[in-house]
C-alpha cells in the first residue's frame, strides 16, 4: 500500500503470490530462502579466507555429485548433468579471484566436455538447457547470465559457418572457453591501462565496494608510481571498506575510511569517484552494491566525475525503469542488536544508478560513454 | 627520397614555430605532406601496407611532437592510417574473394595466381580474421580470439603473391598505393570543401528574425551564416570581439560586407546580452572524443551563459576536427600561452613586470584556448550533419583505427 513506482504491480503480484508459491514453483533447482546467492557468495569473498578452506573449495572441484538424488526416473539423467552444471558452477565461483562469467563459462565449458552429442545442433540444446538452468538457480546475479549468453551466442555464431568437422568446432570452444579466464584477466589489465592518465598527482580518489577491477586500477597507478590518496566507504553490510584499506595500505596508498553517511560531508575533497559493476545496462547505467547510486547522485550534484570500470562481458539485456525494477536481490543484515519483530529490514542488496549520473565506463573495449553501451549491445544480439 | 625528407623537415620547423595558423590550413598542408611521403616510399613486395604504414607513422610521431596543441595534424595523420588498413583490407578481401571464385570455377578472367593450393582455410575464416583487423574491439569479438590470426590474410597475399612471378605481383604492389593515393586525395578535397557542406545546412537551424550570438572569428561561422543570408533568411548577429586579439571585430565587417545586421559587444557583456539571443553558434578548434570542444578563450564563458538561459549552444567543426582522444586537463596540457604583449604594452608595464629576476610581482597569462565540457553542448554540425555529443564515438569508430590512437 506504500508503493509508489510504476512496478507496484509487480510488486503486488509478487507479495500476494508467495506464501503459495513457496514449495510448488520451486524447482529443486531454486536456492532457498530467496537471498541472492552471488550476494552470498561475494559476501563470503571478503570475508576470511584461510588456507584450508580453500584447500577444501580445491578439494571440492574435483568432486562429483554423489549425493545428490535424481528427482524421477524420467528425466534422470537430464538432472544429474544439470547438477552437474550447478555443482561445477558453485566450485568455480568460490575461488575469489576468479569472476563470475568465467565461473559460468567453465561450468559451460564442462558441460561440452561431458557432452555425448554428435552434431552441432545437438550441442547448442544441451548448452541452450544447461545455460537456462544456471540463470534460474541465481536469477540475481548478472554477470552469470551475461556469461551465459555471451557463450551460447558464441556457439551459434561459430558452429555453423566455419568448421565442417564437429570434433574439431567441439575443441575450439573448449580452448576458447578455456582461455576466456585469461580474457577475463588480460581485461582487467586493460582497464587498468586505460585508466591511468586519468589518475593525476595529487588527487583524491573515493571508491565504494571492493571491485577487483578497480583494486587493479589503483595498483597499477601505484606502481607508475603516482601520488594520490583514497578514500572509501565503509561499504556496511560487507565490510568492504575495512579490507579494501588493508589492501591498499599493503602497496603504501594513503587510505581514509569514511562512514557510507560520511560521503557528501566529504565529497569537496575528493577529485573522482571509481566504481566497479556486478553489471552493466542496456541505458547505459550499471548495477552495483547498494550505496552506489546515492554516492554517484552526490558527486553529480558536485560535479565531480564518476567513473565505472567494468569488463565487457558483464553488459546486460536489462532496461530497470527504477529501483524496484529487477529480480530482488536480498542479504541478510546484521545490526548487532536485536530487532523487534514488527520492524522490516530494507535487505536489497544492490541499487541502479542512471547513466546521466556516470561520466564514463572503462572497460576493455576501450573508454565509453554510457551511450555507447547499448551501440555494443545491439551488435552483440543482432 | 632525401627530397621528402627536406619537406618534412621544413614542415615540423613551420609547426614548431607556429608559422601555420588555423587547423584547416595545418590539416591540408599536413595531409599533402603525407601524400608525398607515400608517394615516395618505396614499398617492399610482401606487407606493404605495414611498410606505408610504418613510413606515415614515423613521420607523423614527429609532426605531432612538433605542435601538440595543433590536434589537427595528429587527427589528419590517423586518418591516413586509417584509409591505409582500409584500403588494404579491400584489396585482400578481393583477392580472396577471386581465389574462391578460381576453385570453384577454372575461369581464365580471374587475373590473380592459378592453380596455387591454398592451405586448408575457408574463405569464411580469412575474411572474418581480416574483418577482425579493422574493426575495433567489441563485445562480438570478445571469444573469438587473439589478433595474431589478423597476420593470416597478409601472409597468404604475399606467399601467393611470390609464388606466382607473373606481372599481376607488381601490379598489386602498384595498387596498394594507388588505392591508398586515391583515398587521401579524397580527403583532401573533404578538408577542403568542408566549409560548404556545414554551410548548405545553415537554412535548417537559423530561422527568420532570429538573433544569433558568435565568439571572435572562425571562418566557418561566417560561411555558415552567409549560407543562410544568401536563402533569404534575414537575422541579426551579435559578435563578441574576442580579446585579446579582436577577431570579432574582422568578422562584424565581413558580416556587414555581406550585408547581415552585426552588432559588437565585449566579452564581458555576453551573460548581459545572452537572454535576448535565440541560438550560440561557435566554430571550434578542435572536438575531443568526449564530445568536449577545445575553442577560441570565451567560449566556455558563453557556454555556461548560454545553459543559464536555456539558449541552444551550436558548435560548427569540420571532420579534421574531432579528435580520437579523451581530454585530461585540457585546461593546461591541450592549451598554449601566448605572449602577453597581446594584454599589456612592454614599456608602461616593465617596471611591475615579473621577469623572473625577483624585482617584479605581475605576472600575465594569455591563453589561447578555452575548454567546454560536452554537457554544455545542444549540438554538434559537421560535414556529415547534425549530431549529438554523445554521438561523437560513431564518428571517431568511423573514421580512426583503434592501433592508431597511441602515436
Amino acid at each position: 500500500m506504500w508503493r509508489r513506482s510504476p512496478s507496484f504491480i509487480l510488486d503486488e503480484r509478487r507479495s500476494s503470490n508467495s506464501p503459495p508459491m513457496a514449495d510448488t514453483t520451486r524447482g529443486p533447482f531454486q536456492n532457498p530462502d530467496s537471498i541472492s546467492a552471488y550476494y552470498q557468495t561475494r559476501a563470503a569473498h571478503h570475508g576470511v579466507i584461510t588456507s584450508d578452506w580453500l584447500a577444501q573449495a580445491q578439494a571440492a572441484v574435483g568432486g562429483v555429485t554423489g549425493e545428490d538424488q535424481p528427482l524421477s526416473s524420467d528425466n534422470q539423467l537430464g538432472t544429474e548433468k544439470s547438477f552437474n552444471v550447478i555443482e561445477e558452477f558453485n566450485n568455480w565461483r568460490k575461488q575469489p579471484d576468479l569472476a563470475e562469467a568465467v565461473a559460468a563459462i567453465r561450468a559451460l565449458a564442462a558441460v561440452i566436455r561431458a557432452s555425448e552429442a554428435s552434431t552441432m545442433m545437438e550441442l547448442e540444446i544441451e548448452l541452450k538447457k544447461a545455460s537456462d538452468t544456471l540463470k534460474s538457480w541465481d536469477k540475481t546475479s548478472i554477470s552469470l547470465t551475461a556469461g551465459c549468453d555471451l557463450f551460447i551466442r558464441y556457439v551459434t555464431r561459430t558452429s555453423a559457418l566455419e568448421y565442417e568437422d564437429f570434433n574439431s568446432a567441439k575443441s575450439r570452444l573448449l580452448e576458447r572457453a578455456e582461455k576466456f579466464g585469461e580474457i577475463s584477466c588480460k581485461a582487467r589489465r586493460i582497464i587498468a591501462m586505460l585508466s591511468q592518465d586519468f589518475i593525476f598527482d595529487g588527487c583524491t580518489i573515493l571508491v565504494h565496494g571492493l571491485s577487483r577491477v578497480v583494486l587493479e586500477i589503483l595498483k597499477t597507478a601505484a606502481q607508475n608510481n603516482k601520488l594520490f590518496r583514497v578514500l572509501c566507504t565503509e561499504g556496511r553490510p560487507d565490510g568492504t571498506g575495512v579490507l579494501l584499506s588493508s589492501e591498499l595500505s599493503k602497496l603504501d596508498i594513503p587510505v581514509k575510511l569514511l562512514l557510507d553517511s560520511a560521503v557528501a560531508y566529504s565529497m569537496d575533497e575528493v577529485d573522482m569517484v571509481f566504481f566497479g559493476a556486478d553489471g552493466v545496462v542496456e541505458s547505459g547505467g550499471i548495477i552495483n552494491m547498494m550505496g552506489t547510486y546515492q554516492i554517484a547522485l552526490v558527486a553529480h550534484s558536485m560535479n565531480k566525475p564518476v567513473y565505472v570500470a567494468a569488463e565487457s562481458y558483464k553488459f546486460a539485456r536489462l532496461y530497470p525503469l527504477d529501483q524496484k525494477d529487477m529480480a530482488p536481490a536480498l542479504r541478510p543484515i546484521e545490526f548487532g542488536v536485536k530487532i523487534p519483530t514488527k520492524v522490516e529490514v530494507e535487505r536489497s542488496a544492490r541499487d541502479y544508478t542512471p547513466p546521466q549520473y556516470l561520466t564514463l565506463l572503462f572497460t576493455d573495449l576501450g573508454v565509453l560513454s554510457p551511450s555507447v553501451v547499448s551501440d555494443e549491445l545491439i551488435q552483440l544480439y543482432l | 627520397m632525401p627530397d621528402v625528407q627536406s619537406t618534412v623537415v621544413e614542415f615540423v620547423n613551420k609547426l614548431r614555430k607556429r608559422k601555420i595558423e588555423g587547423s584547416q590550413a595545418t590539416a591540408k598542408c599536413t595531409v599533402e605532406l603525407l601524400r608525398s611521403v607515400i608517394s615516395h616510399q618505396r614499398v617492399p613486395h610482401a606487407n606493404q601496407a605495414a611498410a606505408l604504414i610504418d613510413a606515415v607513422k614515423a613521420v607523423g610521431e614527429q609532426l605531432v611532437a612538433a605542435n601538440p596543441v595543433e590536434l589537427a595534424v595528429g587527427n589528419v595523420v590517423r586518418r591516413v592510417l586509417h584509409i591505409i588498413r582500409e584500403e588494404d583490407l579491400s584489396l585482400t578481401t578481393a583477392a580472396m574473394g577471386g581465389l574462391d571464385l578460381l576453385d570453384a570455377s577454372d575461369d581464365d578472367d580471374v587475373d590473380n595466381c592459378k592453380g596455387i593450393g591454398y592451405p586448408a582455410m575457408s574463405a569464411a575464416v580469412v575474411a572474418a580474421a581480416a574483418r577482425s583487423t579493422l574493426r575495433p574491439p567489441s563485445l562480438q569479438t570478445l571469444l573469438e580470439g587473439t589478433p595474431e590470426s589478423a597476420t593470416v590474410p597478409y601472409t597468404s597475399s604475399s606467399g601467393a603473391d611470390s609464388e606466382s612471378k607473373t606481372a599481376d605481383k607488381s601490379s598489386l604492389t602498384r595498387k596498394l598505393k594507388h588505392d591508398v593515393i586515391e583515398g587521401v586525395n579524397q580527403l583532401i578535397h573533404e578538408i577542403a570543401g568542408c566549409h560548404e557542406q556545414i554551410a548548405e545546412q545553415a537554412i535548417e537551424h537559423i530561422h527568420q528574425n532570429e538573433v544569433i550570438l558568435t565568439l571572435g572569428s572562425s571562418r566557418t561561422v561566417l560561411e555558415f551564416l552567409c549560407a543562410a543570408k544568401e536563402k533569404k533568411r534575414s537575422f541579426r548577429v551579435f559578435v563578441a570581439e574576442g580579446a585579446p586579439r579582436y577577431q570579432g571585430h574582422l568578422l562584424a565587417k565581413e558580416l556587414v560586407a555581406r550585408g547581415l545586421q552585426t552588432t559588437v559587444i565585449t566579452d564581458s557583456a555576453v551573460f548581459a546580452m545572452i537572454s535576448r539571443v535565440n541560438m550560440v553558434i561557435i566554430g571550434a578548434h578542435a572536438v575531443m572524443a568526449n564530445g568536449g570542444v577545445i575553442g577560441p578563450v570565451g567560449v566556455n564563458m558563453a557556454a555556461l551563459a548560454a545553459q543559464k538561459h536555456a539558449v541552444p549552444f551550436v558548435v560548427l567543426a569540420g571532420s579534421h576536427k574531432l579528435c580520437p582522444l579523451y581530454p585530461h586537463n585540457p585546461e593546461v596540457l591541450l592549451n598554449e600561452l601566448r605572449s602577453p604583449s597581446e594584454l599589456l604594452d612592454f614599456g608602461e608595464f616593465s617596471d611591475c613586470l615579473d621577469f623572473g629576476a625577483g624585482s617584479g610581482s605581475l605576472q600575465v597569462v594569455n591563453p589561447t584556448f578555452d575548454y567546454v565540457p560536452p554537457n554544455l553542448v545542444s549540438l554538434f554540425i559537421t560535414d556529415t550533419g547534425g549530431h549529438n555529443p554523445s554521438y561523437m564515438y560513431r564518428l571517431i569508430a568511423d573514421y580512426y583505427s583503434a592501433d592508431d590512437l597511441v602515436m
